[in-house]
């Protein structure tokens, strides 16, 4: 089955439940399958291509991702959070001829954008589409691809996560069952669609017959508004229960009626839980983990067992296997670290056009998260760090090796050090060191990163270094830039 | 008014996507343009709350004050009353 029959189903049972909600606006599953249909004639001569999808988060999203679905293509949704050459860096290696994209991004990015498209549909609020161009070409696709989900790219080499439709349903049927969906519940989705998190609550909600309600983080009143309007499952990642407890008043009154906090992307910390707890005492509070190369959700910790093990990731969801390899891939005992491993029907068919860099990820059916971890007695997992140099930086996974090197060839500077550091809001953001050449200015380096990375990659500091932060054996790692962060502030 | 929309344009410049080069009319949306996100908002808020001296209550945080200049401004000028 794919993701859009379950909705034709519940056209049929229950046409007149909501599916998705946003604003003032809503729409019945018997409504949104019309929709999903009336896309789908656009998309028909297309047989299994790939399609970008330009657009922002909202019910229109939704219909298109679905409508992609239904005609037999790809999905392959841009984060539109990117600036616009970290996506024509997507783009480049994805090889996409065809995109279909809104009014709103279309003058967003300008005609010469999607210049480079054989195939480009402006999909409009009505739910019509309309060819600016049609050019089909046969591709040579996966036969079991339906979709491509970026997980880095702002900087280094994108990576394009390939799902099938039996990723997609059997991750949604499981974080169904640790969180008891219901067709009575409504989601909250106000984080990103376009990712692994936001789409995983589209497809667990819809595939649940129960409804979602589209926001947005961008105005605190507005976010409020759409918890307090019988949101009963609340989604986000670290940085937005932080904040939502910026405002503590809203957050007693509007989550009073939320059934569960769930989150993912980022570990919870005990402080973000305790604050939770004080303000919504009845609420369960669902910490998930999870990567875009299992579809989503690889882990949850039990409600019952939050604050006794909040520091752990806690044990696999239904159908999933977890285990901790040493670097010959035999499982180690409790207490010894290796590397987190994971097998289920929700491990990705591998990375789009790379067979090299699947290869390192999947062995033997087992998917080699990256994460170093350790198991327990009572077998919940705790994570260690990563086993590369990749660090989480406002929820997001980034290389800091390959920021580093970004700056470097497009700025005059000798060389660029990234140092995680803590933010308020986001938990992790990064300052640089820079040992200078000549020529260097801070502004400029300011301007570059501004404008080239995303927002929560903009540097909070910018101190110069004369000299290599290296470890006592000599080599550079996030350890030994810390070290000499570390070093550096308290010379200050 | 005038120079309220300049400070804020100064702020954006210097510390959201927005190019020194660029223009921003009036009434064009922040975040529809890709200008400033939902934490680049709330240091937006935190630095007019210290520059003007104002407090922002929470039901004033909407996209009718705070996703253009204009309404920024606006908001600014009844709140420093």
């Amino acid at each position: 089955m794919r993701i859009d029959a379950y909705i034709t189903e519940y056209a049929r049972k229950t046409p007149q439940n909501i599916a998705l909600e946003e604003g003032k606006n809503s729409v019945s599953y018997s409504c949104l399958d019309n929709d999903i249909n009336t896309i789908v004639l656009t998309l028909d001569d297309f047989k299994h291509c790939r399609f970008a999808i330009l657009a922002e988060s909202g019910m229109l999203y939704v219909k298109v991702l679905m409508a992609v679905y239904r005609s037999t293509n790809i999905a392959v949704p841009l984060p539109i959070e990117f600036p616009k050459f970290s996506l024509e860096k997507i783009l480049y290696t994805a090889h996409i001829n065809n995109i279909i994209t809104t009014d709103t991004q279309y003058s967003r990015f300008g005609e010469d954008f999607f210049e480079r498209f054989g195939t480009v549909i402006i999909i409009s609020g009505s739910a019509s589409g309309e060819f600016l161009r049609k050019k089909i070409e046969t591709e040579a696709n996966n036969p079991e691809l339906r979709l491509v989900l970026y997980t880095s790219g702002t900087t280094g080499t994108p990576k394009g996560v390939m799902l099938s439709d039996r990723n997609l349903i059997a991750n949604a049927e499981s974080i169904i069952k640790i969180l008891r969906i219901s067709s009575r519940d409504k989601g909250a989705l106000v984080i990103s669609p376009h990712h692994a998190f936001g789409n995983s609550i589209i497809n667990s909600h819809l595939m649940a017959g129960s409804s979602v309600r589209i926001g947005n983080m961008n105005f605190i009143d507005s976010v409020f508004s759409l918890i307090g309007s019988d949101v009963s499952i609340f989604y986000g990642v670290p940085s937005t229960y932080r904040i939502l407890l910026r405002y503590l008043e809203r957050f007693r009154k509007d989550f009073s009626n939320v059934r569960t906090a769930a989150s993912a992307g980022g570990g919870m910390d005990r402080s973000i839980v305790k604050e939770i707890r004080e303000l919504a005492p009845d609420i369960e509070i669902l910490p998930m983990y999870g990567q875009t190369e299992a579809t989503a959700r690889l882990a949850y910790l039990p409600a019952e067992d939050v604050d006794e093990f909040v520091d752990t990731i806690g044990k696999a969801i239904p159908g999933v296997i977890l285990d901790v390899f040493d670097s010959e891939y035999r499982p180690v005992k409790p207490g010894i670290t290796g590397e987190l491993v994971a097998t289920g029907d929700n491990i990705m068919l591998g990375y789009l056009d790379d067979e090299i860099a699947t290869e390192k990820r999947i062995i033997n059916g087992w998917l080699h998260t990256g994460d170093l971890a350790q198991k327990l007695p009572n077998g919940y997992i705790r994570l260690l760090g990563r086993k590369d140099d990749l660090i989480k930086i406002g929820d997001h996974r980034v290389n800091p090796r390959e920021i580093e090197r970004n700056i470097e060839e497009n700025n005059e500077v000798s060389r660029v050090f990234v140092v995680p550091v803590h933010h308020e809001l986001m938990g992790t953001a990064i300052s640089l060191m820079v040992i200078p050449a000549e020529g260097t200015e801070i502004e400029k380096l300011f301007a570059f990163c501004r404008k080239s990375l995303p927002g929560y990659l903009c540097p909070r500091e910018i101190l110069f270094i004369d000299h290599l932060p290296l470890s006592e054996n000599g080599k550079i790692s996030n350890r030994s830039i810390i070290e000499e962060y570390k070093h550096v502030k308290a010379s200050m | 008014m005038e120079q309220i929309k300049n400070d804020i344009v100064d702020y954006l410049k210097a510390n959201s996507f927005m190019d020194n080069g660029s223009s921003l009319k009036d009434n064009d949306s922040l975040t529809q343009n890709g200008i400033i996100d939902s934490i680049g908002l709330l240091e937006l808020m935190d630095y007019i709350c210290e520059k003007y001296s104002i407090e922002i209550p929470e039901d004033m945080l909407t996209p009718e004050n705070f996703d253009s200049l204009q309404g920024i401004t606006n908001m600014i000028t009844k709140l420093a009353k």
